[in-house]
């Protein structure tokens, strides 16, 4: 028994820098899992979870922005041709 | 380079929006016949103004059937005609104006449309505009020109065709 490892299949945490730590499912890091609160500088240091390059999906920056464009589209359309080209005695020579 | 796939959605986006805008901005000067104010108008002596053929007797000549110039000298701090006459064109007609300044840079603008240009000292400025039905428009300076720039204004009668006399043209 007193062979038993502190760890168990993986779902407690493993030291970063372990070989196991570089795929594996989220690993906390012990150390910096504590009961006192936050303090200023003791932000997880180890990996906590690896993704791939387009497994990130920032749905809300990508809604903000579709928003603003069409904003900009439609405010473009309504200066344009309603107020521009609506307008009254426009130069043509 | 790796581009995010998002990140791609939104570039795409941006340089659509960048298309649009030349796209509109193209189809106003071919499909619509918008035009741009450009140095055709030539140049003047800014100083001997009162001896041009047609500054020195500003107002409005007739050119062609329903076409006609209108000659108008901006200064400190007037539209000659505009400001002490109103500046008279008849309705239904193609007008342009030609416009300089005797002294520093003014601006003339027709009130709330689209006809505007710069009277340059020394440049003659050339817009031509339809006018439609009889109406009145204020006419303002929007260059910054001096102490009194705030009070440099006009106005133009858009006057009816039956009311039209030779009076109303210098020539």
């Amino acid at each position: 028994m007193s062979a038993e490892p502190d760890t168990e299949a993986g779902d407690v945490a493993t030291p970063s820098g372990d070989a196991a730590s570089e795929n594996g499912p989220p690993i906390p890091d012990p150390e910096s899992v504590d009961d006192e609160g936050y303090v200023i500088g003791s932000g997880r240091s180890g990996i906590v979870r690896r993704i791939g390059h387009d497994d990130f999906d920032p749905v809300g920056t990508l809604v903000l922005i579709a928003i603003y464009m069409v904003i900009v589209g439609a405010m473009w359309i309504f200066m344009y041709f309603v107020e521009f080209l609506g307008g009254d005695l426009t130069v043509i020579g | 380079m790796e581009i995010h796939r998002y990140e791609k959605i939104w570039l795409a986006g941006a340089l659509l929006l960048i298309v649009g805008f030349i796209a509109t901005v193209s189809y106003g000067a071919v499909g619509a016949g918008i035009a741009m104010v450009d140095d055709e108008g030539g140049q003047v002596d800014p100083a001997s103004l009162d001896d041009h053929p047609k500054f020195g007797e500003p107002g409005t000549y007739q050119a062609g059937e329903n076409e006609y110039d209108v000659y108008v000298v901006a200064r400190q701090f007037l539209f000659e005609p505009g400001t002490s006459e109103p500046i008279r064109v008849p309705a239904h007609s193609t007008v342009t104006f030609h416009v300089t300044s005797p002294d520093v840079i003014h601006g003339f603008e027709v009130v709330g449309t689209n006809a505007n240009t710069m009277a340059i000292p020394g440049q003659v400025a050339t817009i031509t505009v339809e006018f439609g039905e009889p109406t009145e428009y204020g006419l303002l300076c929007h260059e910054y020109c001096g102490s009194a720039h705030h009070a440099m204004e006009g106005k133009i009668e858009v006057v009816p065709q039956s009311e039209w006399n030779e009076s109303m043209v210098v020539n």
